[in-house]
């Protein structure tokens, strides 16, 4: 049996109300006033790779659309974030952002030194929406209905926590509280109309549940930044005569060349992913985009348990 | 010829189980086999495996627990410079003693769990142990250790996967291995009543990429039956290649079910050292690298991945361990497996014998 056009909208909104990522605990910091300078900006510069895939997945969808009603609709969303012309628009809302926290506008711009699980979760929502039909790629997008609120929340709390990010600044969070509910009324009418079968009701939930997890995600993956590094208290040094350096572990060994060995020797749990960055950016001047080698390094060596984060 | 580096030791302390597991893979007789190797031989095989270059040993049974002697034996393999890790069923291992071998040198401890249900799982090991395993599982945790889970899949448990992932979640478990029964010993017996359907599969493999999603701490091996996959499996990463797995009485063999293989020479630690039982035995030289391979085998591409497959398979099902595994579609033998396949569509009879002195049909 399907549910009714309220039933429906109400279990989409509880997905919103159990998962989304005002949940988070960086969020949760952010807003209520507890996260440090370094903090905000590498949110705000790894935020921007999200920004930068919003269009790109906006334009898929309009691939899959055959209507041009909804088509001479959706496309709002692309100039939203592009403008209609050079110098404005959403993703540049973003970098002036940027600006305002103190960061290099080329900087944020070039998606350098963007953090591993950052990359994943933006990553993986542009592949569902590739992957998915039009209707599971709406879903998907419904998240714009929780959008408004935590926008309002976040300019009170930028405003009342964080004076020394200039309040021009603020505009995107701004601009977002109008277009967020407008794109998610038009969304949330597609969905109740085209999902007519319990079926497709399920595929739907499901996928807005799949994407409050990607946004859940890249703020796992924002957090891993200022996480404390520590080798695993399971893993044993061993200098093997065929392998050289090895981690052995539960179930595994890995192998660890001397760079990757240098990194880890910082890892005493003292020191957050960045702080080891910059050590060995100082250390190591010679070697350009090594932040971001150092940030995957250390995000493959959790990944296998070869490090996990100090509490 | 090249003899390859052994990286992982299995060591089979004894065939005792309080379990009586309907797909175990311990010898159809194995009660006939004594347990020739007490702890001082164990630390003597440790410290030669080593110098072999094994880093992991895996002490396991059975249930290793049963030997009063296993404090000795893993205080034996840290000293040999292993990373001891215990496979057990958890159910006869007290809090205290699991402290005391973590003294000794424990590493990690691989938990055996038969079905996310109590009911279900008692009902597969034939004996009440699934509430004392949970208790385990929270003791190994308390000490520190990594835990992981071990769960075989039959069709009887696969549509709870979604449930066994949240379960090793919710015990603490850093992994969980949830991998398909191989039909070998006990498992072979039983397997018109354990082999799933395709439609079970396809389910499970869902709850898998759900729970991976869920869960991305939580490492978890799906390993599907070669029952249903086009190519056999790299078993063991091919014959004599990379494991060592040395059961009760010393014999050492390339993979915990190479014994069933009548024919085969496999020498004993007791008589000869570990580095001539790896290299030199005829059973261990029998079908390493390529040049025993049959056809289709012997011109195939994929050989390279999976080595021909399960031997074990191979002499289980067709009687020549020489044979391409029958779980290769290119086997001319593939018939057998596709028969089982078709069974497992069907109706039939699907009483369960349990793992015992004498095979007893027990019902299900």
């Amino acid at each position: 049996m399907s549910w009714n056009a309220e039933e429906f909208e109400s279990r989409l909104r509880r997905v919103g109300e159990e998962r989304y990522h005002h949940l988070h605990p960086f969020n949760l910091r952010m807003h209520d006033g507890t996260l440090t300078r370094a903090e905000i900006q590498i949110w705000v510069r790894n935020r921007y790779y999200y920004q930068t895939r919003i269009p790109i997945k906006d334009g898929l969808i309009l691939a899959k659309a055959q209507d041009p009603d909804f088509r001479r609709e959706w496309i709002q969303r692309i100039y939203d974030h592009d403008g209609h012309r050079a110098g404005e628009g959403g993703l540049e809302l973003w970098l002036a952002l940027g600006e305002a926290v103190g960061l290099d506008r080329a900087d944020v711009a070039s998606l350098v030194e963007i953090l591993p699980g950052v990359r994943r979760a933006c990553d993986d929502y542009v592949e569902f929406v590739d992957s998915h039909d039009l209707l599971e790629s709406v879903a998907s997008s419904l998240t714009e209905m929780f959008a408004g609120d935590i926008m309002t929340t976040r300019i009170a709390a930028f405003e009342q926590h964080y004076p020394w990010v200039r309040t021009e600044g603020l505009e995107y969070f701004r601009t977002r509280t109008v277009q967020a509910p407008r794109d998610a009324s038009q969304g949330l009418a597609f969905v109740v109309e085209h999902a007519r079968t319990a079926e497709d009701q399920k595929r739907c939930v499901a996928a807005l549940e799949r994407k409050c997890q990607i946004l859940w995600n890249l703020l796992d993956g924002v957090e891993a930044s200022s996480a404390h590094p520590q080798l695993s208290p399971h893993a044993i040094w061993r200098e093997d005569p065929q392998e050289g350096t090895l981690v052995v572990l539960p179930e595994r060994a890995v192998k660890i060349n001397p760079t990757g060995r240098e990194i880890l020797n910082l890892c005493d749990g003292t020191r957050s992913s960045l702080d080891v960055t910059a050590i060995l950016k100082e250390r190591h001047p010679e070697i350009s985009g090594i932040g971001s080698d150092i940030h995957d390094f250390l995000d493959e060596m959790r990944r296998l348990g070869v490090t996990q984060y100090a509490k | 010829m090249n003899v390859p580096r052994p990286f992982n030791l299995v060591a089979e302390l004894t065939y005792r189980c309080p379990l009586r597991c309907v797909y175990c893979s311990n010898p159809i007789e194995y009660s006939e086999f004594r347990e020739d190797l007490d702890a001082p031989t164990w630390t003597r095989v440790f410290s030669e495996a080593a110098d072999l270059g094994v880093l992991h040993v895996g002490l396991t049974g059975g249930e290793p627990s049963l030997r009063e002697d296993l404090e000795e034996i893993v205080q034996g393999a840290a000293s040999a410079q292993l990373y001891p890790h215990l496979v057990t069923a958890g159910n006869t291992l007290s809090a205290e003693r699991l402290a005391a071998l973590c003294d000794e040198g424990l590493k990690s401890v691989q938990l055996s769990i038969q079905d996310s249900q109590r009911e279900a799982s008692d009902r597969i090991a034939g004996v009440t142990a699934f509430d004392e395993k949970l208790r385990f599982a929270q003791a190994v945790k308390e000490l520190g250790l990594p835990l992981s889970l071990n769960v075989p899949l039959h069709r009887d448990n696969l549509s709870r996967v979604e449930e066994l992932i949240s379960l090793a979640h919710s015990l603490g478990a850093h992994r969980i291995e949830l991998a398909n029964t191989q039909y070998h010993g006990w498992a072979l017996l039983n397997r018109g009543a354990l082999l799933p359907s395709k439609s079970q599969l396809r389910a499970a493999d869902t709850a898998v990429a759900e729970g991976r999603r869920r869960f991305p701490d939580l490492e978890i091996l799906f390993v599907l039956p070669d029952y249903y996959s086009d190519r056999p499996k790299p078993c063991m990463g091919g014959w004599a290649q990379k494991n060592i797995v040395i059961p009760p009485h010393g014999v050492v063999l390339p993979c915990h079910a190479a014994g069933e293989i009548t024919g085969l020479e496999f020498w004993k630690v007791t008589e000869h050292s570990l580095a001539d039982c790896w290299a030199r035995s005829p059973g261990m030289n029998a079908y390493r690298g390529q040049a025993w391979l049959p056809e289709p085998c012997r011109s195939c591409p994929d050989r390279e991945r999976d080595f021909g497959g399960c031997r074990c398979q191979a002499f289980a099902l067709t009687g020549d361990s020489g044979a391409t595994d029958p779980a290769c579609s290119l086997s001319p033998q593939h018939e057998i497996v596709l028969e089982a396949r078709r069974l497992a569509e069907s109706e039939q009879d699907r009483t369960l014998i349990h793992r015992g002195p004498s095979r007893v049909a027990t019902g299900s």
